[in-house]
């Protein structure tokens, strides 16, 4: 079941939502290139579209408990495709920076092994260090 | 023009196999690159929310060191310093209020840092040095056919499949180096080296990135659906430019293989050794040993030379 929220509430979560990721999410047309293209979509449990939709209805709790946006590699393979730009690494983005606003949610750099970060890339920590932790 | 070069962190750590064929490949094409100097990392990726100025700092300080030092362009061969420092560069050249804040910020900071010396005054940064990838240097200051002349081994007969990655293509509006979704820059340098270039789909794919570090699961699945296309499609190695799509595609077989006994192991090259083994670098300078899968075998045979004096 799809929450409705308040116009207000709605508008609220929207314009913050455009200000912070810098994306005009209700332009976005639900034509789904962004799902066809994106290399995790079958590995995310919100499919691309349905993030930028749930973002369009001010659903910001629903994202935030989402595994789809711990999934997005920032490839930007979607904002390529998208006929009206919109980045969803960006919108992801911004729903990672809210957990990190909320003190007990944020991301733990010791929760990964270190079976899988000893041998990685120097990029690849910093990346995720950032993306994950903003 | 005076370019600097900019190795970044992963080409000094897991990577330095992808710095010393690069050195190495523009050695033989007789020239060099100098490092600059004091650098740091360069921050890895672009910040993508609007409050995270903070992620900008790196970049900016090291764009403006560059051009202090007198240098017009920044070559590097990391494809994530390069989205990163390029995308930062545009920033600070169309966005006044970050640019200002950026500024700012820096001009105070080598303020506070210094105690003794009083230090020159910042000059404020607003994108004038380049930033270039070094297939785009490569090709605009030697120029491919340059390559294809200089070459003393022949490589044809080696099916490569080019592998390009996100950060060299996307956002192409942004990055302005090649059609995001029908690239022919890395087709144009293999084909320059003599190789038979291989057409697969899934070039300009995504190998899953830093998910290899945290969703492993969804990265191995993304990078074996890469090396099984290339596979398909006749190809002896997989060629990239990046350190990240290199562990991916590269570490990882041993698990591929243990998931899907079908699966066929593919030796995966940095671009920069097949320009060196091309221009006659011997096999044993192109830091194979940090190679997972070893290219040695399929390499030995072109490692014959043409007739000619054989660098040492
Ligand atoms: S491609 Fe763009 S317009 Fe189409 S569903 Fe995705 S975000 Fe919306
Ligand atoms: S940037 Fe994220 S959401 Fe967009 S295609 Fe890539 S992984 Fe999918």
């Amino acid at each position: 079941m799809v929450r409705i929220l308040q116009p207000e509430e709605r508008r609220e979560a929207v314009n913050r939502m455009h200000e912070l990721s810098n994306q005009d999410i209700l332009l976005c047309l639900q034509c789904g290139k962004c799902t066809a293209g994106c290399p995790f979509s079958n590995d995310m449990d919100l499919a691309p579209h349905q993030i930028v939709r749930m973002a369009q209805l001010g659903l910001i709790d629903e994202l935030k408990a989402s595994e789809a946006i711990w999934y997005c590699a920032t490839c930007f393979t979607c904002v390529s495709r998208c006929p009206v730009a919109i980045d969803i690494a960006a919108v992801a983005e911004v729903i990672r920076l809210y957990l990190q606003m909320d003190d007990e949610a944020r991301f733990d750099p010791e929760s990964i092994p270190k079976s899988l970060t000893e041998n990685a890339p120097q990029q690849a920590l910093v990346s995720l260090y950032r993306k994950f932790g903003n | 023009m005076k370019v600097g070069y900019y190795p970044g962190c992963t080409l000094k750590g897991s990577a330095k196999a992808l710095d010393e064929t690069t050195h190495l490949a523009v050695e033989l094409l007789g020239s060099s690159l100098t490092e600059i100097e004091d650098w740091t990392c360069c921050g890895a990726t672009t910040p993508l929310t609007e409050t995270r100025i903070a992620n900008l700092i790196a970049q900016t300080r090291l764009l403006a060191k560059t051009r202090d030092a007198g240098y017009d362009a920044l070559v590097t061969t990391c494809p994530f310093c390069f989205s990163t420092l390029k995308r930062a560069n545009l920033t600070l050249a169309n966005d006044e209020l970050k640019r200002r804040r950026m500024n700012t910020y820096l001009a105070e900071d080598r303020r506070l840092r210094d105690y003794e010396t009083p230090p020159p005054a910042w000059v404020d940064y607003s994108g004038e040095t380049r930033v270039l990838h070094m297939l785009e240097w490569i090709r605009d200051d030697f120029g491919f056919q340059v390559i294809s002349t200089a070459a003393r081994v022949s490589l044809k007969g080696l099916k490569v499949a080019p592998f390009y990655g996100c950060q060299l293509l996307r956002p192409a509006d942004e990055l302005a180096m090649c059609d995001p979704e029908n690239p022919v820059l890395f087709e144009e340098f293999l084909g320059a080296l003599g190789t038979d270039v291989i057409d697969f789909p899934n070039r300009i794919d995504c190998c899953g990135s830093y998910l290899s570090v945290a969703r492993p699961e969804a990265a191995l699945r993304a990078s074996c659906k890469i090396l099984d296309s290339a596979r398909m499609h006749g190809a002896d190695t997989v060629v990239v430019t990046c350190p990240l799509c290199f562990y991916n595609l590269d570490y990882f077989q041993d698990e591929m293989l243990r998931g899907n006994p079908e699966f066929k192991q593919v030796p995966i090259l940095y671009f920069t050794q097949l320009l060196a083994l091309a221009l006659g670098a011997p096999l044993d300078k192109l830091g194979l040993d940090s190679h997972k899968v070893d290219p040695g075998p399929l390499l030995e045979r072109f490692t014959v030379n043409v007739p000619g004096e054989v660098p040492a």
